[in-house]
């Protein structure tokens, strides 16, 4: 076993300047976000199914134009933590959270899933190689990882051969672009200008650019 | 589904009363994995149904988990599956069996719902059954001690886990804060809807990061990370695991291949009619 490396990140100006182990600070700061909106989706999760059972079959149809809120939490991790493998490993952990810790109903097939929504919101950071934060980045993010993961879920739901497969394809992409992509840079620049995460890779970045 | 949540002061340690609560936590994950994977190929409703009626029956008699309990967290489930049910009905060509209006539901549609819905109850059973019989922090311990999870990344986690029973606290305390200083609405409530939510949300969000932080900093100092690591409480693995995991397996494949057997077997293509 090799000693861990993390004494000396604080060396190191920028995320993409270190390759080897994350530093703690980094790794819980995703379980944090895991932590974090796996609560909120909790929160969420049980005012929905109340309105999507009134909704009746409409309902199943309607919870597509939130989907995009699931991917959330893998750009907001990225933009902060600035390395690979930033998304897919925020997801998972926030479908690990979800499944052991808050029963979620969807079993451990969710984790499967997180991690192909994780790797969709990730191509686009990844493609710039972790420096380009725009609008399109973002929206990129969205689409690819609703995307992505769409196909997952029409064979995991059967969705293939019914007659709104396109319709559902549609609402999807739509819903990742705007809550999983533009959603997610909202938020994360208004948690930069907070100054909570100065320490981490976004502000370092920022402090080097001033 | 809430037990994990309200369930604090359960000493991790305190001997667990039923079967299911005695077996090892990653061999029953692995195993609930598998299954649930299994059934993703599975599209008709026969072999779903005695795998259902089954894991039921199983995780009653191991799990003693209380009828009350047990019935109402099967609600989202049925919920779940009773939509799958509906929507596959009326969104599947095929031949029709009824029609009113715009609405036809088809024997195709039918057959592939039921399919569907039952294998989401095969899954929600199945969840129950774990989730309402494994303490999370062992589940924790044992992936770290079992599955060789990242002592960091296992105690990254528990540290998150104490964070996420502290959460409907703090979320209390910081919509209270906000109907305290917001401005009354003209009929004097505090103001309610999507942007105070919203509001509530990202304060939350700021606090956990800045908690985070300083959890990271105190997990270091503590040595986290240093190796050979000891681990308090081992969580065993017995031979009395390992035949649960065979006799589940061996339940899988012989419902499964019965059903093919039989004729009742159908995969993907069923889909496709």
């Amino acid at each position: 076993m090799r000693p861990d490396a993390d004494q000396k990140e604080t060396a190191m100006p920028t995320a993409s300047a270190k390759k080897r182990h994350w530093s703690l600070k980094d790794l819980v700061l995703v379980v944090v976000l895991g932590v974090v909106f796996g609560f909120l989706y909790w929160i969420f999760v049980q005012a929905w199914t109340a309105l999507s059972i009134t909704m009746g079959p409409a309902g199943d149809l309607a919870q597509h134009f939130l989907l995009g809120s699931w991917l959330l939490v893998a750009p907001i991790a990225i933009a902060i933590v600035r390395r690979p493998f930033a998304g897919i490993f925020a997801e998972v952990i926030a479908s690990v959270i979800e499944v052991v810790f808050l029963g979620s109903m969807v079993g451990p097939l969710l984790f499967v899933a997180a991690a192909i929504q994780g790797a969709g919101s990730e191509i686009p950071f990844a493609l710039t190689r972790y420096r380009n934060y725009s609008w399109l980045t973002y929206a990129l993010s969205g689409l690819l990882g609703a995307g992505l993961v769409f196909f997952y879920s029409a064979f995991r739901s059967g969705w293939y051969g019914q007659e709104i497969f396109l319709l559902r394809l549609a609402i999807q992409l739509i819903s990742g672009v705007f809550l999983g992509g533009l959603l997610a840079k909202l938020i994360v620049d208004a948690l930069d200008k907070t100054g909570v995460v100065d320490n981490f890779a976004i502000g370092r970045d920022r402090l080097a650019r001033a | 589904m809430t037990a994990q949540l309200i369930d604090i002061d359960a000493p991790p340690t305190r001997r667990p009363v039923s079967a299911l609560a005695r077996r090892n936590p990653t061999v029953k994950l692995a195993l609930l994995f598998v299954v649930s994977l299994v059934l993703m190929f599975v599209f008709d409703p026969i072999t779903p149904l005695v795998l259902y009626l089954l894991a039921l029956g199983a995780v009653a008699v191991t799990a003693r988990i209380p009828v009350k309990v047990f019935v109402l967290a099967h609600i989202p489930f049925l919920a779940f599956a009773l939509g799958l049910l509906i929507v596959n009905a009326l969104s599947r060509p095929g031949d029709v069996l009824w029609q009113s209006g715009v609405l036809r539901i088809t024997t195709e549609g039918l057959l592939v719902g039921a399919a569907l819905a039952l294998r989401t109850l095969v899954i929600g059973v199945l969840s129950i059954g774990f989730v309402l019989s494994t303490d999370g922090v062992a589940l924790m311990t044992s992936l770290h001690q079992h599955a060789r999870l990242g002592s960091r990344l296992t105690y990254a986690v528990l540290a998150g886990y104490r964070m996420l029973e502290e959460l409907p606290r703090e979320w209390q305390t910081i919509r209270q804060a906000h109907a305290v200083r917001a401005p009354l609405r003209p009929h004097g409530k505090p103001p309610r809807g999507l942007r105070q939510y919203g509001r509530a949300a990202f304060a939350l969000l700021v606090l956990s990061i800045r908690k985070g932080e300083r959890m990271a900093q105190s997990l270091e100092s503590r040595g986290l990370g240093l190796t050979p690591r000891s681990t308090w409480r081992r969580i065993p693995l017995t031979r009395t695991d390992w035949a649960m995991a065979a006799a589940v397996l061996t339940t899988l494949t012989v419902v499964v291949g019965l059903s093919s057997f039989l004729g009742f077997l159908e995969g993907f293509h069923a889909l496709n009619t």
